[in-house]
């Protein structure tokens, strides 16, 4: 009972939180001394004052600043995110569009990270000394120093100029035909219209990109498996295993890993959300055409209402991932509740 | 940590990560908050040879950037368009950019902007974040929800989007760049601070205080603020390489300085176009590479040095 009241105030918080973010948005880039109609019209003809003049009327931006964020907000209660300036759409198509791309980027990093992460912590933590701990160490460090946009080029000139082992940036190549729609992401629409040859294509093409925009959650997940690990192999329930002469990789996997694991699903549960927003510097570098390019041309060129959907768009997720990460432990850990 | 541009950055909820907890304590003591950071640094440089030698590589790259003119074969800006795009050579170590640039010495002279921006966003960060998280911390009550909650929005924006929107709205340049940082940065430092403040407010020195009659105000600057910063400054610390590389990437995504001041992410960006001249690029990120790790690691030393639990984690 006491769960099901959680979960509904965490729900119910969720709008409020929402609106709060479109106005922080809203205020950012509308509070900024930079001027959409210059960035957009160019200079000459952001020179002539009848031109500006239709222009802002044309996109409503005449109207005092209150009555900019009451229309926005009303438009949002009815699915509408406003008109993007630089491509003429609707910006909840323009999302719909791009979101798909950048979510596919984001899981193929979030499993790379999980299936090289959680094992390499596991074994740091249970042998503190040797190549295992090294290596977590060296990962976690590197993980977290590295510069994605940085090794994202150095991974294509080696692999791709050099090398030629790994395909031309872009999320498939220029001679496959991509599969029809069902969900948007490339893999699992192929596959399930069967075209399993450009799956594969696709996959390809995801593997660098993926393993480069994975880097920093890779370090921060191998940090913390080894922390958790560590932390669980002195509790108590773990020497009662012990001391029931259970064998030793029996304790480690069945008792201590499996409480280890909550911790690290937490910050999976959030990284995604960053994952999404760390797609900005990866997918420029890829030239892959997901919500980061799409958030990169529209700051550039002061689109606000894209700007605005991209950053709503992404602090949802957040949101819910964060709601669900709560919602998941307080089904696990009835302490949690009390809070 | 952050990941997010260098993927953003993490908001990682567990401290355990993190790492940093207020000493229990520690508070009760006079000295301020930055005298126990020296403390802390010294510790750290000796407790681990590794710390000892990331420690050694940042002041090798401080030393590089305040004597660039004199270490610098080359002016940064001087051009040889005969030479343009050559290789790592004798005379030009790193090789030369698209207009005859000295790579190297674009190198050495990009640490100049890059540890500087670094070190003053957190700084504005850090100030901002103390001032808000004190206040909500001190006063209570619906002022600290207000401003609570106006973090907490903060934080669910994502900070490279906010980066990038401010930068590209006030205009691409280094100071934007800092500004940028700063705003995107300061609530997760104004969290931190609220709470070591809730605990240093219930303490007796401050009773003591507030019962001689010293004005709210002071009590809150002189005697619970220096006594609460400890975890902010360590957080600060740690969060540097991060700034630096958050920099590098909106200078990468062209929302930095202006690309013939040698700053490394641009640098970067100019790489991109140039695949089979692998030296532009590379080199500049070597750069930002060997710095980062170095700083992190002297934070992870000082963090240690704070909380001697949390080593070997």
């Amino acid at each position: 009972m006491r769960l099901a009241r959680y979960v509904v105030r965490r729900v119910l918080l969720l709008p409020v939180l929402l609106v709060g973010v479109s106005v922080l948005s809203f205020v950012l880039s509308h509070l900024v001394p930079a001027d959409p109609a210059t960035a957009f019209l160019g200079q000459r003809a952001a020179g002539d004052p009848v031109v500006v003049a239709a222009f802002k009327h044309r996109w409503g931006l005449d109207r005092p600043l209150p009555v900019q964020y009451w229309i926005y907000l009303e438009g949002l209660l009815h699915g509408d995110m406003g008109t993007s300036l630089s491509t003429r759409r609707p910006v909840t198509v323009d999302l719909r569009e791009r979101f798909p791309a950048t979510v596919e980027l984001a899981i193929g990093a979030m499993v790379l990270s999980v299936v090289v992460g959680v094992p390499l912590g596991l074994f740091a933590g249970v042998r503190r000394r040797g190549i295992a701990a090294d290596a977590a160490r060296a990962v976690s460090l590197l993980g977290v120093s590295t510069p994605v946009f940085w090794l994202g080029l150095m991974a294509i000139i080696l692999f791709y100029a050099e090398l030629g082992w790994a395909p031309a940036p872009g999320p498939l190549g220029l001679e496959v035909t991509p599969p029809p729609t069902i969900t948007g992401l490339l893999i699992p629409d192929a596959v399930l219209a069967g075209q399993f040859g450009v799956a594969l294509d696709a996959l390809k093409h995801l593997a660098l990109p993926a393993a480069v925009l994975s880097t920093y959650s890779l370090g921060s997940l191998t940090r913390l498996m080894r922390s958790t690990m560590i932390e669980t192999l002195t509790e108590d329930y773990v020497r009662t295993a012990r001391a029931k002469g259970l064998p030793h990789w029996s304790v480690v996997v069945r008792h201590a890993a499996r409480n280890a694991f909550i911790p690290v699903l937490t910050v999976m549960g959030l990284n995604f959300g960053n994952l999404l927003a760390g797609a900005v510097v990866t997918e420029t570098v890829f030239s892959w055409p997901g919500l980061g390019q799409y958030a990169f041309e529209a700051a550039s060129s002061l689109d606000f209402a894209a700007i605005m959907g991209v950053g709503m768009l992404i602090a949802l997720t957040y949101l819910v991932m964060s709601l669900l990460v709560d919602v998941t432990y307080a089904f696990i850990d009835p302490r949690v509740r009390i809070g | 940590m952050r990941p997010a541009l260098t993927p953003g950055r993490a908001e990682v909820p567990t401290d355990s990560v993190r790492g940093v907890r207020p000493m229990p304590g520690a508070a009760g003591r006079t000295r301020t908050g930055r005298r126990r950071l020296a403390g802390y640094l010294v510790r750290a440089l000796t407790a681990s040879p590794l710390t000892a030698a990331a420690a050694l590589m940042v002041a090798a790259w401080l030393l590089l950037a305040a004597g660039a003119p004199l270490v610098a074969p080359y002016a940064p800006l001087q051009q040889d368009i005969v030479h343009r795009l050559t290789p790592p050579s004798w005379t030009h170590w790193a090789g030369t950019d698209t207009v005859g640039r000295d790579v190297l010495s674009r190198v050495i002279y990009g640490a100049r902007i890059s540890i500087p921006v670094g070190v003053i966003s957190v700084s504005l960060a850090v100030v901002l974040g103390t001032l808000v998280g004190g206040f909500a911390g001190f006063l209570g009550g619906p002022a600290d929800e207000a401003l609570m909650r106006a973090t907490d929005i903060m934080l669910a924006f994502p900070t490279v989007i906010m980066a990038m929107v401010i930068t590209a709205a006030l205009g691409p340049g280094v100071r934007d760049a800092v500004i940028a940082i700063m705003i995107a940065w300061w609530p997760s430092y104004a969290r931190l601070t609220r709470g070591t403040v809730l605990s240093v407010r219930e303490r007796e020195y401050i009773d003591a205080a507030r019962s001689l009659g010293v004005s709210p105000a002071r009590v809150l600057f002189r005697h619970v603020l220096p006594n609460a910063m400890s975890p902010t400054l360590v957080l600060g610390t740690l969060d540097v390489g991060q700034a630096i590389l958050v920099f590098a990437s909106l200078s990468f995504l062209g929302l930095g300085p202006p690309p013939e001041l040698p700053e490394w992410g641009s640098m970067i960006a100019t790489g991109r176009n140039y695949l089979h001249q692998w030296w532009l690029g590379t080199f500049p990120g070597l750069a930002l590479l060997t710095l980062v790790v170095a700083l992190n690691l002297v934070g992870d030393g000082i963090r240690d040095a704070v909380d001697p639990r949390l080593r070997d984690r």
